[in-house]
C-alpha cells in the first residue's frame, strides 16, 4: 500500500469515528429530551397501551389479541362480535385470573354482548386513529393542520384493499385524485402552509403525496411487467399531473421485493419523461434491509444524471420482512432480506452515507424512528457541510411523536407519513404498527417498554450477515 | 428432510429469458416436425396409425405426431414387461431409488425445455407449466426417499427360538393410464411409483398430450430404468386400455382421469380372466366437485384472490378445483360483485404469453361440451358473469352463476372448465351442508376469522383435502398428500407416506431357529 493511501484511509476512518462520537453525543441529548416520554400508543391513558403491555409480556396473547383486532371491522352485529372476542382470548385469559377470563367470556346473546361489542369497537377505533389522521381529505384536514402548526411537515397516503379488478383500481386512482383536489383547494390558504424550513425543497409546497403504485393495476406481477409498467406509468401519470396543477410533490412507495422491477420502472418511465423531466424532487423509496438497496441506488443515481434534474430518495429499513421471509421460506428461495436486523441498521448507515455524499443528485429523506439511526444522519450531514435544508427526517403519524419533536427542536426538517382511510383497509396498516411496536426487534419497544440502556440503543451497528 | 423443488421465481428476469428462449428452440423444433412413437424394450415402433397432437392456444398449430399402438403392441409390450419383472424384483431398492433420484437431476437441468411443451401440448401458463415439471420432480425425489424408508425388512414381534421378518414386494406389472392436465406431474408420479417399488410398466398417455409423455419416457430411460421395464404405449383408450385392463398378464392399474372410465376399469378389472396371477388392484383418481365456504367474517380480499386462482387457473381444468362457493350471510353480494368484476379483469389468451392467467380448454370436444353446458345452464339458473374471449383458441369464457339450488345438476356434476356455481347460506352451519351435499369428496377450502367455525370445518368438511384460508389447489408433495375418497377415488394420498405402499404386497416370513433346544440369542 502506498502511503498516500494509507493516509487517506486514516483519515476517513478518524472521519468515520468522529462522526461515530458525535452521533453518540446527539443521540444522548435526544434521549435526554424524549426523556422517555412514551408516544401515544405506548401512553398509560389509553386503552390500546395497557393491550400493547399485555401483548409484550405474553406471546400468545399478542397473536390472538392481534387476530381479534384483524377481524373485528368485518363484524357486523355486537353477537359476532362478543363470539370472536370469546373465541379468541377467553382461552388465553383462562390462565390470567378470573376477571381477565370473565371480561373476555362472553355470550353473543347475553346482555353483556352489546356493551363489549361497543367497548372493543371503541377500543380498536381509537388504536386506529392514533396511526390513521382520518377518513379521507374531508376528515383529515384538521389533523393536518394541526401537524403543520406543530412545525411537521407530511405526506399523504391512501390506505387501500387488495386491489382486484380494475374497477377497484379505478376507484383508487380517484381516491388519490379526489385528496390532491380537496387538500390542493384547501391547504395553501392555511396560514400553517408557510414554509417551516426557508429553502427547503420539501417545503416548496405544503402538500406531498404518497402512491401504493401496485393497487393501481389489478394484474399487476412478474410475469406482466411490460404491461404493468405501461398501464402503470399511464395511471402515475395522471396522478403527477394533477400533482401539478394543485402544487404537490410526490413519493413512490415501496413495497415488497417482488414488485421492485415494475415499481423502478415505472417511477423511470413517468419521472424521465418528456412531461415530468422537470417535475420538482419526485419521490421514491430504497428499503436498506435488501441486500439489493445498493445496486438500486446506483441505479437511482444514473437515473438522476440522466434526468439532469434532481430526484427524491426515503430511505427506510424496510416494513415487509416478515412477509418476505416467509414467502421465500415457504417457496425455497434465497432470501435477499438481511437476516439480522443490525445488518439492515449497518448498511441503513452506509446507504445514508451515500446518499449524503451524493445530496446534489439525489434530495435525501430519512425514514426512521431509530434514534441512532436519525442522528448518524444528521451528523454525517453536518461533517459534509449540509444545511437543515439539504435534507429531511421522515416518521409514520402517531408512532414516535416524542422523538419527531425532538429533533424538530434540533431545528431538522420532518415530515410524517400519515395515512388516510376506511377501518376495514386500514387493520392491515394498523396491524403492521402493532407489530412493529411489540416486535422483540423493535427500537421502539427497547426504548419505551424495555428501557434498554441507552448506550446499547446508540452503539454503531455491525453487518452480521 | 424432504425438501421441494422451489418454483421458478420469475421476478428475476433471466428466469423469464430461459422460458422465452426454450418456447422458440421449441418453435424451431415443431416446424422441423416432431414424431413420436410407442417404445417398447427401449425401441421405437412404427405404427400404421398416426395421430396429430395440437396447440390448444391455436389448434392449426401441429405440435407433433404421434404412432397409435394397437392390441399387438400392446400384448407385446407386456410379455416383455412380464419377462422383465422377474429381474427387476431382485434389482436392489437402493438402486432403483438412486435411478429415481438420477431422473430428478435429469428434469431439473431440462426443466425449461419440458415447461415449455406443457405450456404447448397442454396449453399450460408459465408458472402452471412451471409447476407440473416441478411436482415430477418432487415425486421422483420424495418416492426414492420413500424406497429408502420402506425397503430394509422389518423385525417384527419376535420371542426367543422365533424371527419374524416384515417386508414388501412389487406387485409385478401396471398399466398407467394418464390424464392430460398434468401431463408430466401425474404421469411421472404414477409410473415412478410402480417402478421404484420394483415393477414394471406399460404407459398409456393421454392423446391429448402424448408428446409430453413421450418426454418423460425419455428421461426415465436416460435416468437408467432398464428398457425392458418401461413401454411407452400411446393409442386408443377404448382400445388399447380396456385391452390392458383386461389382460392377465396385468397385476394392478393407476389412473387418473374422470369417474366415468374410473368406474369403468374397476368394473373390468374385476372380472378374473384365465391365466391371471392377480387380483388385480386399482388405484384411482377420479374427479371433484370442490366447494369453497367463504363465512361472514372472511378477509374478503383473501377469499376472492383464492377462489378466482382455484376456479379460472388453468381454465378450471384440475381435480383440485373450486367450482362451487357457498357465501355465509350478508356478505354475499358484496363477494359476488367483487369475484365477478375480478373475474372480467383476468388476463385471457394462449398459454406462451407470460402474462396469461386463463388459457384456453385442451381440445375443441371440451370446448364444444362446456359451451353447450353453459348454455343450458344459463337457461335454467341465474347468470352472474361470462367473461370474453380471444376467437382463435379453444377458448371457454370464464363463468359465474349465482343464486344456485344445491339440487340443480351444475351443483353435483363435475364440469372441468371455468364454470363456478355460488350460493348463499343462512349460517356456518347450513354452508357445511351444502358443502358435503356432493358425490365428491377431494379438495375444499373454507375462509373464516371464527376459531369456532374453523374447528368445525376441520371435523365436518369431509374432504381429502381442506384448505383454510387459502386457495384449494396446488398441492405440494409431502407437504399436502393429495387424494380423496367417497366418487373423487379409491387409494391413497399421492406425494404421501401411504402412496408407494399400494404398490407392493407386504410378506411375512417366520423361522423357527431353535434346533435340538439350542437357539441363537435375540438381540
Amino acid at each position: 500500500m502506498s502511503n498516500v493511501a494509507w493516509k487517506i484511509e486514516v483519515e476517513e476512518t478518524s472521519e468515520m469515528s468522529s462522526v461515530n462520537q458525535k452521533t453518540i453525543e446527539m443521540g444522548k441529548d435526544i434521549f435526554a429530551k424524549i426523556n422517555r416520554h412514551k408516544p401515544s400508543i405506548l401512553n398509560k391513558k389509553f386503552w390500546s397501551a395497557t393491550m400493547m403491555e399485555w401483548s409484550m409480556k405474553n406471546p400468545e396473547l399478542k397473536v390472538n389479541m392481534f387476530r381479534f383486532v384483524d377481524v373485528l371491522p368485518t363484524l357486523r352485529s355486537s353477537g359476532s362480535v362478543a363470539k370472536h372476542l370469546s373465541e379468541y382470548l377467553s382461552p388465553v385469559t383462562k390462565k390470567m385470573g378470573a376477571l381477565f377470563h370473565w371480561a373476555t367470556t362472553v355470550h353473543p346473546l347475553s346482555p353483556r354482548a352489546l356493551l363489549t361489542s361497543v367497548g372493543a369497537r371503541f377500543g380498536v377505533t381509537q388504536m386506529a386513529t392514533q396511526f390513521i389522521a382520518g377518513q379521507n381529505a374531508q376528515t383529515a384536514e384538521s389533523p393536518l393542520k394541526s401537524l403543520r402548526r406543530e412545525k411537521i411537515a407530511f405526506t399523504v397516503d391512501l390506505l387501500g384493499e387488495y386491489c382486484l379488478s380494475e374497477k377497484e383500481a379505478e376507484a383508487y386512482l380517484e381516491r388519490y385524485m379526489e385528496a390532491l383536489t380537496v387538500l390542493g383547494k384547501r391547504i395553501h390558504h392555511w396560514p400553517e402552509s408557510k414554509p417551516i424550513i426557508q429553502g427547503h425543497p420539501g417545503e416548496s409546497t405544503p402538500l406531498c403525496i404518497s402512491v401504493k403504485l401496485t393497487a393501481l393495476y389489478s394484474q399487476c406481477g412478474p410475469l406482466n411487467v411490460e404491461k404493468s409498467v405501461e398501464v402503470l406509468s399511464e395511471r402515475l401519470s395522471r396522478i403527477a399531473r394533477k400533482a401539478r396543477e394543485v402544487n404537490a410533490l410526490i413519493y413512490v412507495d415501496a413495497e415488497d421485493s417482488g414488485n421492485n422491477e415494475i415499481i423502478y420502472k415505472t417511477y423511470k418511465n413517468v419521472f424521465g419523461s418528456a412531461e415530468f423531466k422537470d417535475f420538482p424532487y419526485p419521490g421514491i423509496v430504497v428499503q436498506a434491509y435488501s441486500s439489493a438497496a445498493s445496486g438500486i441506488l446506483d441505479d437511482l443515481l444514473e437515473f438522476s444524471r440522466t434526468r439532469g434534474n434532481p430526484i427524491s430518495v426515503r430511505l427506510v429499513k424496510g416494513a415487509y420482512w416478515d412477509h418476505e421471509t416467509i414467502s421465500c421460506e415457504q417457496n425455497n428461495w434465497p432470501c435477499p432480506l438481511f437476516k439480522n436486523k443490525e445488518s439492515s441498521d449497518a448498511n441503513y448507515e452506509a446507504m445514508t452515507r451515500k446518499l449524503i455524499d451524493n445530496h446534489k443528485l439525489i434530495f435525501p429523506a430519512f425514514a426512521s424512528h431509530n434514534i441512532r439511526s436519525l442522528s448518524h444522519a444528521c451528523m454525517y450531514a453536518e461533517s459534509k457541510g449540509l444545511a437543515p435544508k439539504d435534507f429531511e427526517l421522515q416518521m409514520l403519524f402517531g408512532m414516535a411523536d416524542p422523538i419527531c419533536f425532538a429533533y424538530r427542536d434540533r431545528g431538522y426538517l420532518i415530515r410524517q407519513y400519515v395515512p388516510l382511510g376506511e377501518m376495514l383497509p386500514g387493520m392491515g396498516y394498523l396491524i403492521r404498527r402493532l407489530l412493529e411496536n411489540t416486535s422483540n426487534e423493535s427500537f421502539l419497544r427497547h426504548t419505551f417498554f424495555d428501557q434498554d440502556k441507552i448506550e446499547d440503543l446508540l452503539a454503531e451497528p455491525q453487518m452480521r450477515d | 428432510m424432504f425438501i421441494n423443488e422451489p418454483l421458478t421465481d420469475f421476478t428475476i428476469e433471466s428466469n423469464r429469458t430461459k422460458f422465452r428462449d426454450a418456447l422458440s428452440k421449441l418453435d424451431s423444433k415443431i416446424q422441423s416436425g416432431i414424431a413420436v412413437k410407442p417404445i417398447i424394450n427401449g425401441e421405437n415402433i412404427d405404427c400404421a396409425t398416426k395421430i396429430t397432437s395440437t396447440d390448444p392456444s391455436d389448434p392449426s398449430i401441429v405440435v407433433g405426431t404421434v404412432d397409435h399402438a394397437g392390441a399387438a403392441e400392446a400384448d407385446k409390450a407386456l410379455k416383455v414387461l412380464n419377462a422383465a419383472a422377474q429381474e427387476w424384483r431382485n434389482v436392489p431398492f437402493k438402486k432403483r431409488a438412486e435411478i429415481l433420484k438420477n431422473a430428478a437431476r435429469i428434469m431439473r437441468d431440462r426443466k425449461f425445455e419440458i415447461n415449455a411443451l406443457i405450456c404447448r401440448e397442454a396449453g399450460k401458463p408459465w408458472a402452471e407449466a412451471d409447476g407440473d415439471t416441478a411436482e415430477a420432480i418432487d415425486f421422483c425425489d420424495y418416492y426414492a426417499d420413500e424406497m429408502l424408508r420402506l425397503g430394509p425388512p422389518q423385525k417384527m414381534g419376535s420371542v426367543p427360538g422365533e424371527d419374524n421378518i416384515y417386508f414388501y414386494q412389487p406387485r409385478g406389472v401396471g398399466v398407467i393410464i394418464s390424464p392430460w392436465n398434468f401431463p408430466f406431474a401425474i404421469t411421472c408420479g404414477m409410473a415412478v411409483a410402480a417402478l421404484v417399488t420394483g415393477n414394471t410398466v406399460a404407459i398409456k398417455p393421454s392423446d391429448q398430450t402424448a408428446i409430453i409423455a413421450h418426454k418423460l419416457v425419455e428421461i426415465l430411460l436416460e435416468a437408467g430404468f432398464p428398457g425392458n421395464t418401461i413401454a411407452f404405449l400411446p393409442g386408443r383408450g377404448s382400445v388399447i386400455g380396456s385391452n390392458m385392463v383386461r389382460s392377465p398378464n396385468v397385476d394392478f392399474i393407476c389412473f387418473t382421469g374422470s369417474q366415468e372410465v374410473g368406474l369403468d376399469i374397476i368394473q373390468s378389472a374385476s372380472v378374473v380372466h384365465p391365466g391371471q396371477r392377480n387380483v388385480k388392484r386399482v388405484i384411482a383418481e377420479m374427479g371433484g366437485k370442490n366447494a369453497a365456504i367463504i363465512d361472514e367474517d372472511a378477509d374478503l380480499d383473501e377469499a376472492i384472490k383464492g377462489v378466482l386462482h382455484s376456479a379460472f387457473g388453468y381454465a378450471g381444468q384440475k381435480c383440485s378445483a373450486c367450482s362451487r362457493a357457498i357465501v355465509v350471510g350478508d356478505v354475499y353480494e358484496t363477494f359476488v360483485e367483487r369475484l365477478c368484476n375480478a373475474a372480467s379483469d383476468l388476463l385471457v389468451g394462449p398459454a406462451k404469453e407470460p402474462s396469461t392467467f386463463m388459457p384456453p380448454v385442451i381440445d375443441i370436444a371440451s370446448q364444444k361440451r362446456l359451451l353447450g353446458q353453459i348454455e343450458k345452464a344459463q337457461s335454467e339458473i341465474k347468470l352472474a358473469f361470462k367473461g370474453k374471449v380471444p376467437s382463435v383458441g379453444n377458448f371457454v369464457p370464464a363463468t359465474i352463476f349465482r343464486d344456485v339450488p344445491v339440487s340443480h345438476w351444475i351443483w353435483s356434476e363435475e364440469l372441468f372448465g371455468p364454470v363456478i356455481a355460488v350460493t348463499k347460506a343462512r349460517n356456518f352451519d347450513e354452508a357445511l351442508d351444502f358443502a358435503n351435499n356432493s358425490p365428491y369428496a377431494l379438495t375444499g377450502g373454507v375462509f373464516s376469522r371464527s376459531p369456532v367455525n374453523l374447528d368445525k370445518a376441520r371435523r365436518d368438511f369431509r374432504v381429502g383435502n381442506l384448505y383454510i384460508n387459502r386457495k384449494q389447489t396446488g398441492a405440494l408433495v409431502y407437504r399436502q398428500p393429495f387424494g380423496g375418497f367417497k366418487m373423487s377415488g379409491v387409494g391413497s394420498k399421492a406425494g404421501g407416506p401411504d402412496y408407494l405402499i399400494q404398490f407392493m404386497e407386504p410378506r411375512t416370513i417366520t423361522e423357527n431357529t431353535m434346533r435340538k433346544g439350542f437357539a441363537p440369542k435375540v438381540d
